[in-house]
């Protein structure tokens, strides 16, 4: 067998099992969505195939008709993109000084905000509740925009400290010996260069933001006010009756951007948190 | 538009550097579009569509929360019609918020460490762990009783504490707890699971022909109710009438052998994973014989699976050597906390709802069952009247279940903080399964839990609770 073919094989026995795995919960979601109750709860049906009153579009119906699942959609998105916002606005100048001006106590001082980072929702959802109360953000989405970039400054500004640290520092002292201030420097040279570790931030923080469960459950209860991952949690699982359908619906559709998202900018994903691991 | 346009209005002609791309186009509405919907991002309705303040002419506001209840349409019939008219009666907006049933006590906890949160705040358990945050009830119910005579025994024993002569609790509603069996499986066997020894008898035939019984033995509220009622058929209780733990009995170590026998004869590994959904979902899916839980299986089937529906039906919990003692399936509860800001209207609305609860009973399809028994009259009849029962006449047997067989938790006692907490540490349901598994004899079980329990009490007797 020709060295190239063997290779081809080998890879494709590597990654396709690897690749099946990862798919098989988005296509159980879309079959699920689009099956009947009937034909879900019937174990005699075959479980890949469509039974009675399948494939349908009724779960999506009442998913857009009789929630607001709309609604949750674009609180998450408004979420997620001022959490964003925010991260970026803290975490990029934190991250240069961690990675550049900080010397040996940069590295500790990362590793400190990582530990942060650590800390469990479950523990502080208590005391933040206190927090949220007082500032009188109780069932407002600006209590979550509040409270999310307590998680993602630390992870964003931890990984982009290792992004910076990559860079060569002549490029900077190039410029800096060219006459550009150190904020020059940073905007036109540094930024542009660090572009995949920014937009690993950027996707990671929006991902953090649509998955997060323990502070929107705990700070916000109005139906208005919800996000995804509590307004289905409470309206499509009622007591002990799960709505299976809905809920495969429901769990896709933020999926497929964040997988589109994700598959569009891999390269420059893996790019970003591999950035600073030599240095 | 000036920005699409170049500075003669004219479309199409290059005009470099002050011309705005597609992308820069659909990139500026996009922004512009989240500014315009969620202009109001601190605003308790943030996002447009919805009126953000409806009923603003309305002089006063209460907030509720509550359970999505299993029945859509009882939650529509609630936020909808009922409240919606209570709230103009009353001249108040009344806010009514929903959660998922598993996170009641974590939102509970974060209410009370926030000392901030809604005015009425709904368990679905007897909830008196949390005494001390809650005004006393008693005033509501004497006005509930002024109206409509006696309080239930069962909603008296669940939300009134002896030892510190309060009422912790409101409760409007409870749940009865049938047995639900398929009829057409049991017929075959030639026999009815009206005992706990005709259960032991048949359920090996029936996990035989791939139809096992389904009592879970797992951290979850099901799993509790059934197998402390199993327990009580067998002479087996936590408390005693005086509140004292007497788990160590011989009722509780026969309970404890009858339920290692059934899981290894009539019942599979599923039972230790079981979780709310999961009678429900088995028994729909036409797999489980027999499960202990509310009407919500057969409500279920009738609206995905009517030919399964009907050949489910109901019976009263099954008798075993000390009888018939079931327990509720959920107790309806609500509290108003000390630190709640509309405390008067909190009462009144409390009051208008027990006393008019034929809208809930029956919006709930018979799930809710009052707490004041006449504040539904003829309930049998409207039982028996059911329009979508199948055979007809198959939800009577609820009226007999709740007015025989239906005890509070921590009967002959109390439902006390000591119960509660023993409760939500799903200590029975882990001593069943220890002892179903083989980890502990049936003896150790009921020692080593006994003492456990002594111990949650003995902190609540220490703090006055109990």
């Amino acid at each position: 067998m020709p060295l190239r073919r063997r290779d081809n094989l080998l890879t494709w026995l590597v990654v396709g099992p690897f690749a099946i795995v990862l798919a098989f919960p988005f296509y159980w979601m879309l079959q699920t969505s689009l099956k009947s109750e009937l034909d879900l709860y019937n174990t005699e049906n075959n479980p890949f195939g469509f039974g009675e009153g399948s494939p349908t579009l009724d779960n999506y119906r009442f998913l857009f008709g009789e929630t607001q699942y709309a609604h949750w959609l674009l609180n998450t998105v408004l979420v997620g993109l001022v959490v964003v916002a925010i991260t970026l606005a803290v975490s990029l100048p934190a991250g240069y000084a961690l990675a550049r001006l900080s010397g040996r106590w940069g590295q500790t001082l990362g590793v400190g905000l990582f530990l942060v980072y650590l800390v469990p929702p479950t523990l502080l959802f208590l005391p933040l509740s206190r927090v949220v109360a007082e500032v009188g953000l109780q069932d407002r989405l600006a209590a979550l925009i509040l409270v999310y970039p307590g998680f993602t400054i630390p992870f964003a500004t931890w990984l982009l400290m290792g992004f910076f640290k990559s860079i060569p520092r002549e490029l900077e002292d190039a410029a800096l010996v060219d006459g550009a201030s150190r904020l020059r420097t940073l905007t036109r040279i540094v930024f542009p260069i660090s572009l995949p570790g920014i937009l690993t931030v950027v996707i990671f923080t929006f991902s953090l933001c649509v998955n997060e469960f323990i502070y929107a459950i705990a700070f916000i209860t109005s139906s208005d006010s919800k996000v995804v991952s509590t307004g289905i949690y409470t309206e499509l699982i009622r007591g002990d009756v799960f709505f299976w359908g809905a809920l495969m619906a429901a769990t896709l559709i933020p999926a497929i951007p964040l997988a589109l998202l994700y598959n569009t900018f891999l390269d420059r994903f893996i790019a970003g948190f591999t950035g600073g691991a030599f240095r | 538009m000036a920005d699409v346009y170049d500075v003669h209005g004219s479309i199409g002609e290059e005009v470099t550097g002050t011309r705005t791309t597609r992308r820069e186009l659909l990139r500026r509405g996009a922004v512009g579009s989240i500014v315009v919907v969620y202009g109001g991002a601190t605003a308790k309705s943030a996002v447009g569509g919805a009126p953000r303040f409806r009923n603003r002419e309305l002089k006063e506001t209460l907030r509720i929360i509550q359970w999505s209840h299993f029945v859509p349409a009882y939650d529509k019939w609630f936020d909808n019609v009922y409240v919606k008219r209570w709230g103009q009666a009353n001249d108040t907006e009344v806010i009514v918020d929903h959660i998922n049933v598993n996170d009641i006590p974590a939102r509970a906890a974060a209410e009370v460490a926030a000392q901030s949160g809604h005015d009425i705040f709904f368990f679905l358990a007897p909830p008196a762990a949390f005494e001390d945050q809650v005004i006393d009830h008693k005033e509501i119910v004497q006005a509930v009783t002024r109206k409509r005579g006696k309080i239930g025994n069962l909603a008296f024993r669940s939300t009134y504490n002896p030892r510190t002569k309060k009422y912790f609790a409101f409760s409007d509603n409870y749940v009865p707890d049938p047995a639900n069996y398929r009829a057409d499986l049991w017929g075959e066997v030639g026999i009815r699971p009206t005992s706990w020894d005709n259960i032991l008898r048949a359920a090996p035939k029936l996990k035989a022909m791939g139809h096992p019984v389904g009592i879970g033995m797992s951290n979850e509220i099901d799993s509790n109710m059934a197998l402390m009622a199993l327990m009580m058929c067998f002479g087996g209780f936590i408390q005693n009438d005086k509140n004292r733990v007497v788990l160590n009995s011989k009722g509780t170590r026969e309970a404890l052998k009858f339920a290692k026998a059934l899981f290894e004869q009539g019942m599979s590994n599923e039972i230790f994973a079981w979780t709310p959904a999961s009678n429900n979902q088995a028994m729909v899916a036409g797999r489980l014989s027999l499960a202990m839980n509310a009407i919500s299986i057969t409500r279920t089937a009738e609206l995905v699976n009517p030919e399964l529906a009907s050949k489910i039906e109901l019976l009263p919990i099954p008798a075993g050597p000390n009888g018939r003692v079931g327990l509720e399936h959920v107790m309806g509860c609500y509290v108003i906390w000390k630190f709640a800001k509309n405390k008067r209207l909190a009462k009144k609305f409390l009051v208008d709802l027990e006393t008019k609860y034929i809208g809930a009973f029956e919006n709930s399809k018979f799930y809710n069952f009052p707490s004041w028994p006449s504040s539904v009259p003829n309930i049998n009849r409207r039982l028996e009247r059911d329009p979508v029962a199948k055979p007809a006449g198959k939800y009577k047997v609820l009226g007999e279940i709740a007015e025989k067989y239906t005890k509070n938790v921590g009967y002959p006692g109390t439902s006390n903080a000591g119960i509660d907490e023993m409760f939500s540490k799903f200590l029975i349901p882990q001593m069943f399964a220890e002892v179903a598994q083989g980890k502990r004899t049936p003896d150790d079980a009921a020692r080593t839990y006994d003492r456990q329990i002594r111990e949650i009490f003995q902190k609540w007797r220490n703090l006055g609770k109990v």
